[in-house]
């Protein structure tokens, strides 16, 4: 059981500084996740925490313990990466053990880890197997095991759904929920999905290029994004950010002067609903239709701005129709057309 | 672009698909199959045949039985050199391959120098053999030409006989094979370092398994595929050993008193200088037995994993 802080760390490659002075508290039992677009430096910031890169300024602590310069196994953490790292030459008993290898466990302790750990992954089965003759998804759980019978204080995890097909990703997602909550142990996650970002967190740890944009619980970053980048990379589809004009309650798309950035998601952006006072409503040629069986996507341009929308189920517009938008008051985030930064709803 | 089916049907050939395919295949085939098949295959026949029969090349061949393989097993001198010939490979085998990963090893973990360094260890191996055995021929002359003895002679250890040694002219050649060999072996050793991916060393490290552990249980198991060609690979290279032999021994070839002398070079002899061509095919009847059950051995060895 841990806390993790960072504080002002930095990484740098030479002169290429990728990662400025970021700070983040983690308290003990969280589930944290790292989410942004490749080159973001959370893997980076992950394998320092790990031990796996050099801290090149600012300070990585550990339950309270400056870990620096510490070795990666004496930071007391285990570590489960995207391609698994299970070696193909030993069975599924052998590699959770080698977990313990350096261990000073007595042995039948160490026997009795192993078989807990794969009774709690459903491995106990599939001990005697060699790696090969497993599904991706009991590759993953392996690693898994093998981090969990150590008992670390903290699990970092890499990536480790990417190499796995979209339906044993949500199952796994579920699994490693399921799982810190049954052991509460404080968790870092390093993932580019949203999907798992929004699913899996306590808090959600948003970065673009070395810096942290904002780290907070996922509904309170879905309901309160920071900034566009933000927003739009939070949820799905992607929230529709347009430039607009802002008067009274009513935000209207404006190519020319605009006075500030509206952002509507697809969810609130409905089609053939009228309401009453709309904050934001549109007008547009529909270009595709993706029918989602409970409702439907509806992809429309209008002043030369593309846009996602929702309609009902059955909805039968077909390409060059038009349609009209409407978004309710109080469902439409406002940026700041220069800094790009969060100034309130309409 | 419509298709009219009536065209279509006219023009479709009459073999079939998988027909063609294999046609093509084997008119590209054909000349190295015709050429392997006289030139390599055919020969290698045919010496079973000569092994029983007695052929100095200007009489037709004469059947005599297993007289051949009678007077080889009974000759001291064929025992001396089968001797010899396993000495190149069971010393020279594991001694280059623990040299080479050695090498290998550590030269994957340095940056700075590694092309050069790589470049180095690479060089004996596209020299000419007799080049580099002369060379080496000279290292071993005595003071003060030899580079060799006036080393030992500077740190009071007197002169080396080396290639006039019975007991030391067989290990003073392998030292020169394996130094040529060993820039190959470098190399494959390189590529299947590098070919194990990162990751199992750093989940190792993660672990807390040193590095001398994470060289047992994760590096060289996983090394396995590589280690097991290189081993049939430098078997086969010592059992057919005979350049270095032949052009550090140029005076007395195999000398002193056989004691240097390889399989090969002892069929050779038997053939172009004493032109006993049955003999010198019943030896290679014996060394191709020996090379057959060493690859299957190494094969058997590699397919239990």
């Amino acid at each position: 059981m841990a806390t993790i802080q960072l504080n002002k760390l930095t990484k740098a490659y030479g002169k290429a500084e990728v990662i400025h002075g970021i700070d983040l508290d983690i308290p003990d039992g969280e589930f944290v996740v790292f989410v942004g677009p490749s080159g973001c430096g959370k893997s980076t910031t992950l394998r320092m925490i790990a031990g796996l890169e050099e801290v090149s300024g600012g300070d990585i602590t550990i339950g309270g313990r400056r870990v620096n310069e510490v070795d990666p196994k004496q930071r007391d953490i285990a570590m489960v990466f995207q391609n698994y790292a299970i070696y193909p030459h030993m069975s599924v008993r052998q590699n959770i053990a080698f977990g313990l290898y350096t261990s000073k466990l007595p042995k039948e302790e160490k026997a009795s880890r192993v078989e807990a750990a794969a009774e709690t992954l459903g491995l106990t089965a599939l001990l005697e197997r060699r790696p090969s003759a497993l599904s991706g998804g009991q590759r993953q759980r392996v690693a898994i095991g093998r981090a969990m019978v150590r008992n670390p204080a903290a699990f970092l995890f890499d990536e480790p759904l990417s190499n796995l097909d979209a339906q044993l990703r949500a199952q796994m997602r579920i699994e490693i929920k399921a799982l810190h909550q049954r052991l509460g142990t404080t968790i870092a996650y390093v993932t580019h999905d949203q999907v798992e970002a929004m699913t899996m967190a306590d808090r959600i740890v948003v970065m673009r290029d070395g810096h942290i944009l904002q780290a907070a619980p996922p509904m309170e970053i879905y309901d309160n994004p920071v900034d566009i980048f933000t927003a739009r990379f939070i949820g799905t589809p992607s929230m529709n950010v347009f430039p607009a004009q802002q008067s009274g309650g009513v935000v209207t798309l404006a190519e020319a002067a605009p006075t500030v950035m509206a952002g509507v998601r697809p969810q609130d952006l409905k089609v053939a609903e009228p309401g009453i006072a709309p904050a934001v409503a549109l007008e547009g040629l529909v270009t595709v239709t993706e029918p989602l069986g409970h409702e439907t996507l509806v992809h429309f341009t209008a002043q030369g701005h593309d846009f996602i929308a929702t309609a009902p189920g059955h909805f039968g517009a077909l390409p060059g129709q038009t349609v009209r938008a409407e978004a309710a008051a109080g469902t439409v985030h406002l940026f700041d057309p220069k800094t790009e930064k969060a100034v309130g709803r309409a | 672009m419509a298709f009219d089916d009536t065209t279509r049907a006219a023009r479709a050939p009459r073999l079939s698909m998988r027909t063609r395919r294999a046609l093509w295949v084997w008119a590209f085939l054909a000349l190295p199959v015709l050429f392997y098949g006289v030139i390599r295959f055919y020969p290698t026949l045919d010496a079973f045949r000569l092994s029983l029969t007695n052929w100095n090349l200007m009489s037709p061949p004469k059947f005599i039985g297993l007289q051949n393989y009678r007077e080889m097993f009974a000759s001291p001198d064929f025992w001396q050199v089968f001797r010899n010939t396993f000495a190149y490979l069971v010393i020279g085998t594991p001694i280059s391959l623990v040299l080479s990963f050695t090498v290998a090893y550590f030269l994957d973990r340095i940056r700075f120098g590694h092309a050069f360094l790589r470049a180095l260890y690479f060089l004996p191996y596209i020299t000419t053999a007799s080049a580099m055995a002369w060379v080496w021929r000279w290292f071993y002359q005595p003071a003060p030409t030899g580079v060799i003895n006036s080393v030992l002679g500077a740190l009071g250890i007197g002169g080396m006989e080396f290639l006039r040694s019975t007991t030391w002219a067989l290990p003073s050649i392998m030292v020169t094979a394996i130094w040529a060999g060993l820039g190959f072996q470098v190399i494959i050793f390189m590529a299947g370092l590098r070919s194990i991916p990162q990751t199992y060393y750093e989940a190792a490290r993660i672990d807390g398994v040193g590095d001398w552990a994470i060289l047992r249980k994760i590096t060289l198991p996983l090394l396995k595929p590589t280690t097991v060609f290189l081993v049939v690979f430098s078997s086969i290279g010592f059992l057919r050993i005979f350049d270095q032999v032949y052009n550090m021994t140029t005076n007395d070839p195999g000398g002193p008193l056989g004691t240097t002398k390889p399989l090969v070079l002892m069929i050779y002899q038997t053939a172009f200088n004493s032109y006993q061509m049955g003999a010198a095919a019943a030896q290679t009847v014996v060394l191709f037995t020996i090379l057959l059950l060493i690859s299957l051995l190494q094969l058997w060895i590699l397919r239990t994993r």
